[in-house]
């Protein structure tokens, strides 16, 4: 497979990772080096002996992930753009995985960007935690990306749109301020209809109630699942639909009784 | 006439190497190139390259090629004439150069040649359509010049350099529809392939161009699916739209100047056609006459390098310069090459170079060694 | 067409020139080559052979004969390679060309 398209089978993602305990003790270098070639650069860049001495330089890199501690000093050297670094210690539900990036525009720390597999299909959004270029890199900028535990194996590339994606300015629900790529993320994630959307971003739930966002969220389910929007039924309607004051519902109630004594 | 001791063709990585091996024996070196810069093909690759430190390993080509161009410009002993074309060598060691229109006749006593390897093409319908163009051409637009060669590319072949090309062809902000290769596996290193691959671009195999479609340039180009036996599938067109069509079919070795001076020169598929027969310290079938790099047979311009080197110690010893670690040096060289030539990717090199490496005695008959 | 921002190359370019192709004036650098200059302005056809095919450059590093002009009068000029100078006066070559 690999040698026909590119991409590497899961079999040898498998084997570039290293035991479960290991993984669980912090940050670890992925090397998905799968041909022997003439190349000892991971070798050479290594200063605590995690990628072992080359017998012949056409060995397969032979890492020793006891003595890796993932500091990366490797990903920007392999010419092959073969290493990557994972530290699933990063968060409760996150890992972080570091990629060697040499495009531009490069993305900015706190970016959203869609994922990409190894064979460049898009896997779902990651935050982008930093961008690393320094002077030592040699113009491989190094990008830590923050991934869903389990696409640790799968995500090794970003895409970046070209022209600063501006979705995050456009506004859909003006009463709370909820964006559209927020709404496109959660239509993404399985939330295909109004009141799951509107229970979990409050769309909906403000002083318009609805009037200006519905008609766009559900354009937007409609597009990103492929549903006729006619098909789509708006939100549960509750009462009020307009905002009023509590001390007036009150004086209304004392105002019956008294009416009623 | 111009009389010098050593003259070196071509001012790539092996010539390059070959002028300062040679000029740190203390050899008085003339170094001819033919374009207006040094470095060869170098300049254009900006990618690390593969080796070790030894090669540069991890550095990239452009930055390699500084970095030999500045040392070879520290030597006093080092004349460079840029914008020098060989347009003769003859059999009596008389070479007849072009240099800036003029015509230059020069008597060495002996002669490195390294003038690379020339791209090989495709025939189809339509392959001289502009836009149509070497991946080398390609390169040199984009990567010297700094001009786009147009907007979406198809890719013909996956060995290095179409791999290489189609990422930098990304890199440059030009989209890449697919790169496409008859054979049934990827030529090139899988991590280069890996790189492109994870971008979105697909890479197929077993497949080819059947045509280029455009009035004035192009405007699509037809590729198809060809079977286990070479043959393509009738039904299994597919229409890209495209304005560029990159030919990286292979490189075979730019080797007139030998044939003119009556070098051996034997058929080998292997190293990309007709290469001289040479010893393994790269000495041509005729006394004083050396070869390095790619005109020897076609190869990573890692080892383009060292060959320089060895070529440029063994003219060296053949000009009577003797230095106290010349075989320290020697084994050094043929031991990275040999490292370089080792693994399974160096297979073909290895069968290439057994058909043509002679002896000492065959290559240099009457001298010895 | 030309690359402006680039992840590892940075551009230097010489100072602006113009030249005429067919009679239309065009921009170039100083230290590119005529055809580097013709393509970044968007000129691809640069001859017509004998048999009226149109024809860029190919090789571009002057190993071919695909991108023949005529320059300052001049035929067979390979402008792949030629440096672009000042007032250049550069035509499209047809068949052969005249060799005076």
């Amino acid at each position: 497979m690999l040698e026909k398209t590119g991409v590497p089978t899961k079999e040898q993602i498998d084997s570039a990772f290293p035991s479960e305990e290991r993984m669980k003790k912090g940050p670890f270098v992925v090397v998905e080096c799968f041909q022997k070639i003439p190349c000892n650069p991971c070798f050479t860049a290594c200063n605590r002996d995690g990628i072992k001495a080359f017998e012949d330089i056409n060995d397969l890199p032979d890492v020793d992930h006891d003595n890796c501690n993932g500091c990366t000093l490797c990903v920007s050297k392999c010419p092959g753009l073969a290493i990557f670094v994972v530290d699933m210690t990063y968060s409760e539900d996150k890992a972080l995985l570091k990629i060697p990036y040499e495009f531009l525009p490069l993305p900015q720390e706190g970016d959203r960007v869609m994922g990409l597999s190894h064979g460049g299909e898009e896997v779902e959004k990651v935050e982008v935690i930093k961008v690393q270029n320094p002077k030592g890199f040699d113009k491989t900028p190094v990008i830590s990306l923050a991934v869903s535990k389990d696409k640790v194996k799968v995500i090794r590339s970003i895409k970046v749109p070209k022209e600063r994606d501006r979705s995050e300015d456009e506004i859909v629900c003006r009463c709370s301020d909820v964006t559209l790529e927020e709404v496109r993320e959660l239509i993404r994630t399985g939330h295909t209809t109004f009141d799951e959307i509107k229970k979990i971003s409050r769309i909906g739930m403000g002083p318009c109630q609805g009037r200006t966002c519905s008609q766009l969220v559900i354009r937007e389910i409609a597009s990103i699942t492929g549903q006729d929007p006619s098909s789509l039924l708006p939100g549960t309607y509750r009462q009020i639909v307009k905002s009023l004051e509590m001390g007036k519902v009150i004086e209304a109630l004392e105002k019956e009784e008294q009416e009623n004594k | 006439m111009k009389n010098v001791e050593l003259l070196v063709i071509g001012g790539g990585p092996a010539g390059l190497c070959a002028a300062i091996s040679a000029a740190e024996a203390g050899v008085d070196v003339l170094l001819a190139e033919r374009d207006e810069w040094l470095g060869g093909q170098l300049v254009k690759q900006t990618h690390m390259f593969f080796g070790s430190e030894k090669q540069h390993a991890s550095v990239r080509g452009v930055d390699i090629g500084k970095l030999l161009v500045k040392k070879v410009e520290e030597y006093k002993n080092v004349e460079v004439m840029k914008n020098a074309t060989v347009l003769g060598l003859y059999e009596d060691r008389v070479v007849t150069i072009q240099q800036d229109g003029n015509y230059v006749k020069v008597n060495p006593k002996s002669v490195i040649i390294t003038t690379g390897a020339s791209e090989k093409t495709l025939v189809f319908p339509n392959n001289d359509l502009p836009g149509v163009y070497g991946a080398g051409a390609v390169q040199t637009l984009m990567n010297v010049y700094g001009v786009k060669p147009g907007n979406k590319v198809l890719m013909v072949g996956a060995g290095n350099i179409g791999l290489i090309v189609s990422y930098q062809l990304m890199q440059a902000g030009v989209d890449v529809e697919a790169i496409v290769d008859a054979s049934p596996n990827i030529g090139g290193y899988l991590v280069h392939a890996s790189k492109i691959r994870r971008m979105g671009v697909p890479i197929l195999t077993r497949h080819t161009v059947k045509e280029a479609i455009g009035k004035e340039a192009l405007e699509a180009a037809v590729i198809w699916e060809l079977d286990d036996k070479w043959q393509p599938i009738p039904g299994s067109e597919q229409k890209l739209d495209v304005d560029v069509m990159c030919i990286s079919v292979g490189l075979t070795p730019l080797s007139e100047l030998l044939w003119q001076i009556g070098c051996k020169m034997e058929f080998v598929g292997e190293l990309g056609g007709f290469v001289p027969t040479r010893s393994d310290k790269l000495q041509t079938s005729l006394d004083g006459i050396f070869v390095a790099g790619d005109v020897a047979g076609v190869e990573e311009a890692s080892s383009a390098m060292v060959e320089g080197s060895l070529a440029g110690l063994s003219a060296s010893s053949y000009l009577g310069y003797k230095i106290d670690v010349v075989k320290e040096l020697e084994r050094d060289y043929l031991n990275q090459l040999n490292d370089l030539r080792s693994g399974p990717v160096g297979e073909k090199i290895r069968q290439g170079l057994a058909k043509a490496l002679i002896s000492e005695q065959a290559a240099n008959p009457g001298q010895g060694s | 067409m030309r690359i402006e921002d680039h992840p590892v190359l940075e551009f230097k370019r010489g100072k602006k020139i113009s030249f005429t192709y067919n009679g239309e004036k065009v921009e170039g650098y100083e230290g590119e080559t005529i055809a580097a200059a013709l393509h970044a302005a968007g000129v691809q056809v640069l001859s017509y052979s004998d048999r009226h095919r149109p024809r860029g450059f190919y090789c571009a590093i002057g190993n071919c004969s695909s991108c023949f002009m005529e320059v300052n009068g001049e035929s067979n000029v390979k402008v792949c390679i030629e440096p672009l100078q000042e007032g250049m006066d550069v035509k499209t070559q047809k068949g052969k060309g005249e060799i005076v």
